[in-house]
């Protein structure tokens, strides 16, 4: 049993096809961007915007997808981090929190 | 194929502006807080995790007291040291420190599952919970321990204990040679999770 939903989301992914990188006991983020990333998953769904399951499942859909792309020329090269993205955006989808046009919307008025 | 692990920078920073414009977004929305971010990871980055086990570790390297009292009593031993509430057992297991020495190693595994003293030692590492290492582990602990780097004479026993839900060991590991000139909190530097299990040895400082 876990006292703090931080631990019990980890936890849920260890051993499993979406373990996110971890050095030496702690989670690894090789950019900054990774960091932030995982953080607003984990955020959002603390504070009950989806359920934690709901969100691996998606994640494991994502990296699925990848493994079984039909060629290694349609094959993106692998970045958990990018499944992830790819994974919460579904999620954010799915329970109405968010319009892809918004986001593309805001991601056009940066550049 | 052999580009399948190149990265180019425009695909980090294209990353990077999506997940800036994403939080943003969802900031703006009040969906979450300017902060949440910080607050959630911060349980990982300075709450629970390997740097508590490490401090444990080098207090009971440089006082003896505190080392006896460690193994005699884990819990109220680390109740001890000014660590986050929780360190002493956060899921309400018991904590066992066993300590290396010069006639015996200690091996901590999981057979059932994935037990693992998580506040102390932080995320287990992959192989964990690898059904092969958690049967080898106590099939041939020697074995195991030669293949992680740590070579044993066989004058020094192993002791192999198997974490469960109601008890989370830890390893004690041997403080280095040349070590004496360094401080509490430069020891602590030394010490990894994988030496808190026992699959490998502090280095010797350089």
């Amino acid at each position: 049993m876990f006292t703090r939903f931080e631990e019990y989301a980890a936890t849920q992914m260890l051993g499993h096809i979406d373990s996110p990188p971890r050095e030496q006991g702690k989670l690894f983020f090789s950019e900054d961007w990774q960091r932030t990333l995982f953080g607003l998953t984990l955020a959002l769904s603390k504070e009950g915007h989806f359920e934690w399951e709901d969100f691996r499942q998606k994640l494991i859909q994502s990296i699925g997808n990848w493994e079984n792309a039909a060629a290694c020329q349609e094959q993106p090269p692998w970045d958990y981090y990018d499944r992830f993205f790819e994974a919460l955006m579904d999620v954010l989808k799915a329970h109405k929190l968010l319009d892809l046009a918004e986001l593309q919307g805001l991601l056009e008025s940066r550049v | 194929m052999s580009n399948l692990f190149q990265y180019d920078k425009d695909r980090e920073a294209a990353s990077a502006a999506k997940v800036r414009a994403l939080e943003a977004l969802l900031i703006e929305k009040g969906v979450i807080g300017s902060d949440s971010v910080d607050t959630v990871l911060g349980h990982f980055e300075s709450v629970a995790g390997p740097f508590n086990g490490a401090r444990i570790v080098a207090r009971a390297w440089v006082d003896a007291d505190y080392k006896r009292r460690l193994i005699e009593d884990t819990p109220k031993a680390i109740a001890e040291l000014d660590l986050p509430q929780g360190m002493d057992g956060a899921e309400g297991e018991h904590m066992i420190a066993v300590e290396n020495t010069d006639t015996v190693h200690n091996l901590i595994i999981c057979t059932l599952c994935s037990c693992y003293p998580w506040p102390i030692l932080g995320l287990p590492p992959y192989w964990y919970k690898d059904p092969v290492f958690r049967a080898r582990g106590v099939r041939e602990p020697r074995a195991v321990l030669r293949e992680f780097g740590v070579p044993l004479s066989d004058d020094v026993e192993v002791k192999v204990w198997d974490s469960s839900a109601q008890i989370r060991w830890f390893v004690v590991p041997k403080r280095p040679a040349n070590s004496g000139h360094l401080s509490e909190e430069q020891l602590a530097a030394l010490v990894t999770p994988e030496a808190m299990m026992g699959v490998a040895l502090v280095p010797t400082p350089v």
